[in-house]
């Protein structure tokens, strides 16, 4: 038992007042000369007992009132921990404050994010004097804003009023856990973490892990015991339309030409909607506009938007939706870049005497399938060398080279493909008879780590056309084949591949190759990243009937590396004079070239990297974030990567476009920061799950009439028992009211 | 004396009403000189009462020599003597008549009850003695019928301060031994002595053939008890200091002041005496007036 105003509790000495009072009275009476003393006497002694017996009763119960009355004001609770007697011990508490993009769901007046720092700032509030706050800001990472808590909680409070709402996603576990580390080390009696979330289900995938930490961290002992405090802002939401996906589903986004984007709109409510308008604008001017007549609810459609861009140079492609309470998801934007030209270079194995001979011969119509007049002016420049000639090679003046049946090349030659491709570069990698599978294997793949799978052996016969294999004829998961999944969109299972090589994907790299810093935020957060030493997994494009690998592909630095199982020209397959052959090239030429881009449409949150010239390097650049007030600008300096300038930006916080400009020599770049659609979602957590939490922390739910501080300072020391004793001191006053009434009637 | 006195103690509403009522003896009571009550002592002539046939041996003084005249028949006239009392005014003096709530003390009343009594009965020529006692006679007013005793009565009665405790019984006994003629006692007291040994004074005096009237004086608020608070009683005689919260103890107290009160009519009525309960509160005529109305209504043969 301990007492929340301990003070009070020398109200208790107030019980001699009625013994006082009762000495005093006993002193002030009435004298009278009085002549029939013998009744007053005998009268006396009758009842002399009685009346002692009734004054003591009435003493007692006048005493034990103002015991009872010092009692309850002092508010006695059952305190779980330690014990105080002057006063609440301080508290070092870390303020967790939800930021992520799902808290600016709106309930018409206020968001939860205002309602969340309102509580935030009464948990400050609640903070016994000389107390220390630390604030994080928790989306899917746990953002520091004060890092060790501090005593200034003027400070605390000022930091969570302007407190500023992202567009991330949510997982709390980061940030409980870095609240844990925060008051690991703190010298403080008692410890406390307030979370104020909207409860989102999304951000709770590590409920196990968070159950656990939390329930370890209140089962611990005296200074090692954290106490933690839930606050749900969240009230129930029935409605909400989000623009889920935005791709370039042509690939490549050349000058004047028909671009066609792909926008998904999911409907994440529970009422069916009706003819939703989306709107494609192209650098804030509306440019197309496609209404969907219906989602049910869950359900999700896919629009075509199509446009031309006027421009060469970047675009902020933005696709839109009527606004809703959640207007976080009802845009999503991507960054363009208009090319003119894209330039590939042809590496030709095998060019034959005639040029119907040579192994590129498909390739070349297929990058540039139109009539030869017209090809100076098509947007693809194709230019064919011979192995021999990879040595004198500057593979920076192409966007993409293309080994077609290459047998092997020079170890200088294997690392400049390599550097190319990491500096953004694509590879595209035909095989054919005359390739030096060990040399692609070994130094190639293993060494280099630049091929997503080796070559096995070869198997078929290309000189019969009895067994052939066909590629797959649905689930194509891929963005390159995705296309094929529409039946409208023609084939890919005609084609026969008479002789193909095995291609045994590699394993994925571990992280050894990320650098130090990364590997704990990658830890368990996942955060996206696109560094530049990060190495995506090889994964399979498109598989064989058999189910064998036909096309394989693996990101490497900023460039990506695309692998077929079979010949380019028809030798060993008939793909080539396919109708696919041409969208299939195309497509996967878009990807190649789209990577130099990747980088350019980044997951909110993630970090943004741009490799840039030499002459920017050291230069600071100015990076204007979306939304972001006018005056307010960041500044980052190129500095050099893995001997590359390199521009790295990782404040992105909100969705939108990030314009960075360089004043010397005048360069503007522009990356788009997309939300992450789970945040769409407005499935909050289960009632059981949150009746589980309940048994690792205190759980309330946040309306308007909330005092938190009564409910913080209630949690802090277990139940209040003032009330209880305060009826029970009305009772004995009404009963010595009674019982006075009683005891003075004549007798 | 001076007026002032005189008009104090005596109650000229209450003398006026009860002059036509009087005071009469409701006894036969041995008187020295004719007056206006029965004496035992037939034959001396004063006034006719009855006749009776003349028998042998009867003094022919008393013939009535008309009745013989006129129906030939021999009647003796017989005479009621009419005799002058005396009546003995014992008017309790303790400290304990000094207490009064109102306007009058006990001792203030019963000296006015004394005054008026007195006046009465010297009118009707009948004698009066004063006795004004505590614990023995501390003044007294020998007995007279003189007209001119009134100032002595009255005088003495303004003089007397009460001090001391009372010791009714002792005077009762002493008074009984003092009478030598049978007359009237009328004792004025709040009696606050022990009940038994007032009886047996009584008895005393009434073994002595005296008519004895007992005036019990009661101050209202001893009566009622209506006090409120903590109250410290100061005892007039020898019980110490009490202190209490009355209003708790008013019920207890009422009981015990009227099964005293029941205790004392009882017993005079068993002595066939006079108890007259008075409470100072009432107005002295109607006390005196409405006593000597149900005396007189009493004493009619």
């Amino acid at each position: 038992m301990s007492f929340l105003n301990p003070f009070m509790l020398f109200g208790a000495g107030a019980i001699a007042v009625p013994i006082i009072i009762h000495l005093l009275n006993r002193r002030r009476f009435q004298r009278v000369v009085w002549a029939a003393m013998r009744f007053v006497k005998v009268s006396t002694e009758k009842n002399q007992r009685r009346m002692l017996v009734e004054d003591m009763i009435l003493l007692a119960l006048r005493c034990l009132m103002l015991a009872l009355l010092a009692l309850a004001v002092s508010r006695p609770a059952l305190r779980t921990s330690t014990h105080d007697v002057f006063g609440q011990s301080k508290v070092t508490a870390v303020i967790v404050l939800d930021n992520s993009a799902s808290m600016g769901v709106s309930d018409g007046v206020q968001t939860r994010f205002d309602k969340a720092r309102k509580v935030a700032e009464q948990a400050v509030d609640a903070l016994p004097s000389g107390s220390a706050a630390a604030v994080i800001l928790a989306s899917d990472v746990a953002k520091e804003v004060i890092k060790e808590p501090t005593h200034d909680l003027n400070l605390a409070r000022k930091t969570v009023r302007e407190a500023a709402l992202s567009d991330r996603a949510t997982d709390l576990f980061p940030s409980i856990e870095k609240a844990l580390e925060t008051l690991k080390g703190r010298s403080a009696i008692r410890k406390e973490i307030y979370l104020i979330t909207d409860g989102q289900l999304a951000g709770w995938r590590q409920l196990g892990d968070i159950q656990k930490t939390l329930k370890a961290a209140k089962e611990q002992t005296g200074e090692h015991q954290v106490s933690a405090h839930l606050v749900f802002v969240s009230d129930t939401e029935e409605r909400n339309l989000g623009v889920s996906g935005l791709v370039l589903s042509s690939g490549l986004a050349p000058l004047n030409r028909p671009l066609r984007f792909e926008a998904q709109v999911a409907n994440y409510g529970k009422q069916e909607t009706k003819d939703t308008r989306v709107t494609l604008l192209v650098d804030g001017t509306s440019a197309d506009e496609v209404v969907i007549p219906s989602i049910p609810p869950g359900g999700t459609r896919s629009v075509p938007l199509n446009t031309r861009l006027k421009t060469e140079g970047w675009h902020n492609i933005t696709v839109r939706i009527p606004t809703d309470r959640f207007p976080g998801d009802d845009t999503r934007t991507l960054a363009v870049r208009a090319i003119r030209e894209i330039r590939v270079l042809m590496v030709d194995g095998e060019p034959g005497s005639e040029p119907r001979e040579a192994e590129t011969f498909f390739l070349g119509h297929a990058f540039v399938p139109v009539a030869a007049e017209e090809a100076q002016q098509y947007y693809i420049k194709t230019s064919t060398i011979t192995p021999a000639e990879l040595g004198g090679t500057r593979f920076d003046d192409f966007d993409t080279v293309v080994l077609a049946n290459v047998p092997d090349f020079t170890a200088d030659s294997a690392m400049a493909l390599e550097n190319f491709v990491k500096r953004g570069g694509g590879l595209l990698i035909f095989p054919g008879a005359k390739i030096n599978a060990p040399f692609y294997n070994q130094q190639l793949a293993n060494t280099r780590k630049l091929l997503p799978a080796t070559y096995g052996e070869p198997r078929g016969d290309a000189a019969q056309d009895e067994k052939f294999l066909t590629l797959q004829t649905k689930g194509y998961d891929h963005p390159i084949v995705a296309l094929w999944n529409d039946n409208a969109a023609g084939t890919l299972a005609s084609a026969r591949f008479f002789r193909t090589f095995d291609l045994n994907l590699l394993a994925a790299p571990n992280a050894d190759g990320v650098e130090k810093n990364e590997k704990t935020n990658t830890k368990k957060a996942s955060t996206p990243t696109n560094t530049v030493a990060n190495l995506a997994a090889p994964k399979a494009i498109l598989r064989f009937s058999d189910g064998s690998v036909a096309m394989a592909e693996r990101a490497l630095g900023l460039g990506r590396v695309v692998m077929f199982a079979s010949s380019a020209d028809t030798a060993w397959n008939d793909l080539a004079v396919r109708p696919a052959f041409v969208p299939l090239l195309h497509r996967t030429l878009g990807t190649l070239i789209q990577r130099h881009d990747d980088g350019a449409n980044v997951r909110v949150g993630a970090q943004f990297a741009r490799r840039l010239t030499a002459d920017l390097l050291h230069k600071d650049a100015v990076v204007m974030a979306p939304g972001a007030a006018a005056g307010t600008r960041d500044m980052r300096r190129v500095e050099l990567v893995n001997n590359t300038p390199v521009l790295i930006y990782e404040a992105t916080d909100k969705a939108g476009i990030y314009e960075i400009s360089i004043a010397e020599p005048a360069t503007v770049l522009k990356f788009a920061a997309q939300p992450d659609p789970s945040e769409s979602s407005l499935a909050e957590l289960p009632g059981e799950e949150v009746s589980a939490l309940g048994q690792v922390a205190a759980v309330q739910r946040w309306n308007p009439t909330l005092n938190l501080r009564e409910w913080v300072e209630k949690a802090r020391v277990g139940a209040e028992y003032w009330l209880p004793i305060l009826i029970l001191v009305l009772a004995l006053a009404a009963l010595e009211t009674f019982l006075a009434q009683y005891f003075s009637r004549s007798k | 004396m001076d007026a002032a006195t005189l008009a104090t103690l005596l109650d000229p509403v209450a003398i006026s009403r009860a002059e036509t009522l009087g005071m009469h003896a409701r006894y036969l009571v041995e008187g020295y000189m004719a007056g206006e009550h029965k004496s035992p002592y037939h034959g001396f002539a004063i006034e006719f009462a009855q006749h009776r046939e003349y028998a042998p041996g009867d003094d022919l003084r008393y013939l009535d020599w008309k009745v013989l005249g006129r129906t030939d028949r021999y009647y003796i006239k017989q005479f009621e003597q009419e005799t002058n009392y005396v009546a003995h005014i014992l008017l309790d003096g303790s400290e304990s008549m000094k207490y009064g709530s109102g306007q009058w003390t006990k001792f203030a009343y019963g000296k006015m009850l004394a005054a008026c009594l007195s006046y009465l009965i010297l009118h009707q020529r009948d004698a009066v003695a004063l006795d004004i006692f505590d614990t023995e006679t501390r003044d007294y007013v020998p007995r007279s019928n003189s007209h001119a005793m009134i100032h002595k009565v009255l005088a003495t009665l303004a003089a007397f301060e009460p001090a001391r405790q009372t010791n009714i019984a002792a005077i009762l006994h002493d008074m009984a031994r003092q009478i030598r003629r049978r007359g009237i006692v009328i004792i004025i007291s709040d009696l606050f002595d022990e009940e038994e040994k007032i009886f047996e004074g009584i008895q005393h005096l009434r073994f002595g053939g005296s008519e004895v009237v007992v005036f019990h004086l009661m101050d209202p608020a001893e009566l009622e008890f209506k006090f409120n608070g903590l109250v410290e009683f100061v005892g007039l005689e020898a019980i110490p200091n009490i202190l209490t919260r009355p209003q708790e103890i008013r019920a207890s107290y009422q009981a015990e002041v009227e099964r005293f009160r029941s205790t004392l009519r009882s017993g005079c009525e068993k002595n066939h005496v006079h108890f007259v309960p008075v409470n100072t509160a009432q107005p002295l005529h109607e006390v005196l007036s409405g006593y000597l109305a149900y005396r007189l209504k009493t004493s009619v043969k």
